[in-house]
């Protein structure tokens, strides 16, 4: 990304909280957009948010799991670019279940996560029940 | 004897119903209970302020500013035009019993909040707000407070300060609502 001419930036730091938010990195854009709801450690508020910490990178596992982290209301419509919530969500998986990210996992792209929040899940419950379900037949077929 | 003891009853039933009269039951549940709730807090003082400091967010880790400096309402917690308050939508806590931080005693934090950025005016930067609701009692009705610094429409509710925020908390009731400093929204 080349650096704003300084009196454009000048001009857009005039602006509350829109214009600056695309110079913060991924931890501000937590703090912002994902931690009023999220909390701090991520440990959501049971029957309300679901939680990140321990959990959230388990979707990598099962099939249709990578994209449904980027589909999420939450996640496809953050106030940020493509890139941001590429480095948001790899921000998130390495910070809260570090323990559940597979060794090979590939971080998001921009250009994926530009194709995947165009598509918004349009019944969430429904995804994640499903999605959990084959979390804990990959589990059970583990043990 | 019979007529000590009914001058006696009679001055206790008359201290009884003006005491009656005076106050309601739910106040005097509700003062207890402020009582019970903010004597037991005491101890915990120190850790509550805790959740304040810097890096209470992961945003950062520099010290929350000093509002020593600032001159007027500006640097003053009670006025909505504390620097905090940039996008606040309610009553300030600061004039209920809590403070710009803390919640009354007798009422319970949020823990899900809107979170927005709050430009100080003496250092000129950019500090990341947590802005919660304080819930458990009905509106406090004192210093009643609307900012909309990057506020975004209802439809974003994430980003909207009409909402009632006491999610997660026992009583849906809003009494008021606190500006929390997580950090500076630096680059990091």
């Amino acid at each position: 990304m080349s650096p704003l001419p300084s009196w454009l930036a000048a001009v857009l730091a005039l602006l509350p909280g829109v214009a600056v938010a695309a110079e913060y990195g991924p931890a501000v854009h937590y703090a912002l957009e994902c931690q009023g709801c999220h909390r701090v450690d991520g440990q959501g508020t049971p029957g309300s948010v679901p939680a990140l910490a321990g959990f959230a990178a388990r979707f990598l596992a099962v099939p249709g799991g990578r994209e449904y982290l980027v589909r999420v209301p939450g996640v496809a419509q953050a106030p940020l670019d493509d890139a941001a919530v590429a480095a948001v969500l790899e921000w998130m998986l390495r910070r809260f279940d570090p323990e559940h990210l597979p060794p090979d996992h590939q971080p998001y792209t921009p250009e994926e996560v530009g194709r995947l929040r165009r598509s918004p899940l349009t019944d969430v419950r429904g995804e994640r029940a499903r999605l959990v379900a084959a979390m804990d037949a990959v589990r059970g077929r583990g043990e | 004897m019979t007529r000590q003891a009914s001058w006696l009853d009679r001055l206790v039933e008359r201290g009884t119903r003006q005491l009656a009269r005076r106050t309601s039951r739910r106040g005097l549940l509700a003062r207890a209970g402020a009582l019970l709730v903010g004597a037991s807090a005491l101890p915990l003082l120190p850790v509550a302020r805790g959740t304040e400091p810097a890096g209470g967010g992961n945003a950062s880790r520099v010290p929350v500013p000093s509002d020593a400096g600032l001159e007027g309402p500006v640097g003053d917690p009670t006025r909505c035009e504390y620097w905090r308050h940039c996008a606040i939508d309610g009553f300030l806590c600061a004039c209920c019993g809590g403070s710009q931080s803390t919640c009354p005693p007798g009422t319970e934090m949020s823990p899900i909040t809107w979170i927005g950025t709050c430009r100080h005016p003496g250092d000129g930067k950019d500090y990341i707000i947590s802005y919660n609701d304080c819930c458990g009692q009905a509106l406090c009705m004192r210093c009643r407070c609307m900012r909309t610094e990057g506020e975004r429409p209802v439809y974003w509710a994430s980003k909207n300060n009409d909402l009632l925020w006491c999610f997660g908390t026992k009583s849906r009731a809003v009494h008021c609502s606190v500006a929390i400093v997580l950090g500076v929204a630096s680059e990091a």
